[in-house]
């Protein structure tokens, strides 16, 4: 095993509803600010519910600098912003690298819903014969990786994990697959989703989407907030990081993913699936069950997620899951989708570096059933060497990353 | 690293459901049996490609509501069926294993995201259906195909538009070298939509009829397009010693794969990117250009891909390029998305194993542009070795992945066993 290199995180970059850059959001992450507020961006007076999680202030042409923002998606702007911030941040100069063997790996739940959105939008307005412009250019959620490998000019492999709300701990689980492997040098892995009318129509005919408050593992809890958002993790060889001097946040330990095969939308009653995730997870790692720190839960705020997976990490860590400190940064960001758990593996790096752990927001009455240490509204100081990060999607997809402090 | 065995496949295609009828329509130089629903003949001018007009979900889907599954969901949970009773995986050796599921595709159901949008806003949010919720998610064939076969291990999807099916493979493979996971299945699958023919129709890349009624013929000087089709293909991935421990059929073993990206953005695959992926499976695989036997190039009778591929397998060939036998399936199933790089793959496996490969249905004379290589017209034997398979997408993505057919290193001994030749 001496021979596999170690992979190391060496650069965070994410625009969220409430921060876009590392600084900018673990400030506002630490002190518990939530980016909630009536949806902007289409017309909500025939649902039941206004609430979202949306990015109000991006200026793509801040981040776009290649491609044209005209004719490239929301999707892929706010991921072109997340890598270019991501790329910065590991202070990584394009010019000293082989683009041949960089690649980008990206999770999603939705791609580019805005080009499928026009074309039924066109569609339902007779105009048929102009439906199809512009879909296959835009529209296929590959396009994200693309216009990001485009954008930076990376030639080495491009892939989407279109694994929905589990998306960004899937390719980040590729990419330091790839590195492992010796297929590429770096790799930007990470998610990126923008707001949806589909996506946001289905949660709120499932009758998911909480009214006024995203609180998770609160007894009181009435849904998620569906958000926006994209962030990425610039991962690279260990050895070439301290060859180059950089910054290392940690080191990606392993990965476990396993499927329920039980139900599209419902967990297993029993956390089967999601336990043999964090198993599978812990084995790959090396990492004993009480070396675990801090996880960072999928914690959508649904009263049935938060449930399940509180039984999950029962089951997993027995006994030892009331010793871990467990937090849902849902709480204030909302569930930006496939980037969500992108962003998450940014926040237990973040949790690592700083040795500090973001509180659950708006968890006011603890649920019964759900009875661990959910870090209530408050950040905490605490060592953080081992942190999970663990993220459920729709098709039974669970998925847990391990991050563990880089020993010099 | 550990080595990947192919233990079986699964296909539903237009020219049936098992391997060996796909090889031998292909060897026949068949056309594929589409067929187009009137009201998608009327967005577009061209005539070729469409539904698989046979496909029949309860032939393989038993004892459970289909009800729960689109279209896209229906094929790959057949093509799983077959593909797990082809490699002898019973439900009861199921339960006490977790299998895995890697699909590549490219829109997963767009016909069904597009319908839930178009119901909402012709009808209102709040009649929208929550099981048509769950098949909007592009992940939902894996998911549906995991819930029916019991499939627990790691699931995953991969979109790399019409590279998808090939992408899969490589990932999956990986996952089984790096010994993440034993056994999974693997492969692409999209369906034939009106959603996605409007679009490719709108984009221009779709075959030109020219008032005839010819099926797109790849490296042709008339290509002006491809047929779009649909299919999915899924084929069983095991670790080597694994798939012999339990007795398993052997068929072949996926050596190496490579891929690429052409970050110049102007919707093309340059032929340098097309080549850096066939390099890297190649180096990957620990292969010499000289020692692969045949090709099964991506070209589907688009006027670019076509001649770029053409101009990256002379170049990566280096000289040897005219002398290996390159075949071109899309000549006859025409391009089926992600289905397309499975697709190709258990059909190279068939030739590797019966020796023939399938010719290039209608290729008389390659366009001017076509460098010179073996361009298969007619089927023809081909040596024992390594089969490369190709894949090139619309907007800069491409794949290659190397395969071996079992029988090459074993067989020569009559009575060896595949255990015995470990």
């Amino acid at each position: 095993m001496n021979s596999v290199p170690s992979i190391v995180v060496t650069g965070l970059g994410m625009v969220t509803p409430i921060g876009t850059g590392r600084e900018e959001f673990w400030n506002a992450l630490i002190a518990g600010k939530c980016g909630f507020g009536p949806v902007q961006s289409f017309n909500t007076s025939g649902y039941s519910v206004h609430l979202g999680a949306e990015i109000l202030d991006f200026e793509p042409k801040d981040h776009v600098v290649r491609l044209r923002t005209r004719v490239i998606g929301r999707s892929s702007q706010l991921a072109i912003a997340a890598a270019r911030l991501a790329l910065t941040d590991a202070s990584l100069d394009l010019e000293t690298i082989d683009r041949r063997r960089a690649g980008v790996c990206v999770g999603t739940t939705s791609g580019e819903p805005h080009f499928i959105e026009r074309f039924d939008d066109r569609y339902v307005q007779g105009d048929i014969a102009n439906a199809g412009d512009g879909l296959i250019r835009g529209y296929p959620c590959h396009v994200v990786p693309s216009h990001v490998a485009a954008e930076l000019e990376f030639a080495g492999e491009t892939m989407m994990i279109p694994t929905a709300c589990a998306a960004g701990n899937y390719a980040i689980a590729h990419a330091s697959d790839v590195l492992r492997a010796g297929r590429a040098d770096i790799m930007l892995a990470g998610g990126a989703d923008c707001f949806s009318r589909i996506t946001y129509t289905g949660f709120a005919r499932l009758g998911a989407i909480a009214p006024e408050l995203c609180q998770p593992f609160d007894r009181n809890r009435k849904g998620m907030v569906p958000g926006e958002g994209a962030g990425f993790l610039l991962l690279e060889r260990k050895d070439q990081a301290i060859a180059r001097g950089a910054r290392i946040y940690c080191e990606v330990a392993g990965y476990g993913l396993s499927c329920d095969a039980h139900h599209m939308t419902a967990a297993h009653p029993q956390g089967e699936g999601a336990s043999r995730a964090m198993v599978m997870a812990l084995k790959q790692s090396g990492v004993a069950a009480e070396d675990v720190d801090y996880i960072s839960a999928h914690g959508t705020g649904t009263p049935t997620n938060d449930r399940l997976e509180t039984i999950a990490m029962k089951k997993t860590f027995g006994e030892l899951a009331y010793r871990i400190p467990v937090s849902s940064v849902k709480s204030m960001l909302g569930h930006t989708m496939g980037a969500a758990s992108a962003i998450e593996a940014a926040v237990c790096a973040l949790a690592i570096t700083h040795q500090q752990i973001p509180p659950t927001m708006n968890l006011h009455e603890q649920d019964p059933e759900c009875d661990l240490d959910f870090v209530p509204n408050q950040a905490r100081k605490r060592k953080v060497k081992v942190a999970m990060n663990n993220a459920y999607a729709f098709g039974g997809n669970n998925s847990s990353l391990l991050f563990r402090a880089s020993a010099a | 690293m550990k080595r990947v065995a192919i233990t079986g496949a699964g296909v539903i295609t237009s020219f049936g459901d098992s391997p060996a009828a796909l090889h031998s329509a292909l060897s026949d130089g068949e056309k594929a049996a589409y067929r187009l629903e009137d009201c998608e003949a009327g967005v577009s001018a061209c005539r070729q490609g469409g539904h698989i007009g046979s496909f029949q979900p309860e032939t393989y889907l038993k004892g459970k509501p289909l009800r729960a599954l689109d279209r896209t969901g229906r094929i790959v949970a057949s093509a799983a069926k077959l593909a797990l009773e082809n490699s002898g995986w019973t439900a009861e050796i199921l339960c006490k294993h977790d299998v895995g599921l890697v699909l590549g595709t490219m829109f997963g159901s767009v016909h069904t995201i597009s319908e839930f949008d178009r119901r909402g806003l012709t009808h209102g949010a709040s009649y929208v259906s929550p099981m048509d919720f769950a098949n909007t998610v592009l992940n939902a064939a894996a998911g549906q195909t995991a819930i029916w076969h019991n499939l627990r291990g790691i699931n995953s999807t991969i979109a790399c538009g019409a590279t998808s099916g090939l992408m899969a493979l490589g990932y999956a493979a990986d996952l089984i070298r790096h010994g993440s996971q034993t056994a999974l299945l693997a492969g692409g699958a999209d369906e034939f939509c009106f959603e996605a023919f409007c679009g490719f129709d709108q984009a221009g890349l779709l075959c030109r009829c020219n008032g005839h009624s010819e099926f797109p013929v790849p490296f042709s000087a008339q290509r002006s397009g491809f047929a779009l089709g649909e299919g999915a293909v899924l084929l069983m991935l095991e670790e080597w010693s694994a798939a012999v421990d339990r007795g398993a059929p052997i068929l072949g073993e996926i050596r190496g794969h490579g891929s690429s990206y052409d970050p110049a953005a102007n919707g093309e695959c340059g032929p340098e990117t097309i080549a850096q992926a066939m390099n890297s499976a190649l180096y990957d695989s620990g292969i010499r250009a000289a020692e692969v036997s045949c090709i099964s190039a991506s070209a589907n009778g688009s006027v670019f891909a076509d001649r770029n591929e053409a101009l990256a397998i002379r170049a990566a060939f280096n000289g040897s390029g005219d002398a290996v036998p390159v075949t071109a399936i899309k000549s006859m199933v025409g391009e089926a998305l992600g289905a397309s790089g499975a697709l190709q793959t258990v059909a190279l496996l068939q030739s590797l194993q019966t020796g023939v490969l399938p010719g290039i249905r209608g290729l008389e004379q390659p366009g001017p542009e076509i460098p010179a290589l073996n361009l298969c017209r007619r089927k023809q034997d081909i040596n024992a070795g390594f089969g490369l398979i190709n894949s090139v997408g619309f907007d800069g993505n491409a794949c290659s992945l190397m395969i071996s057919g079992v029988g090459l290193e074993f067989s020569r001994g009559n009575e060896i066993s595949v255990k015995a030749a470990l």
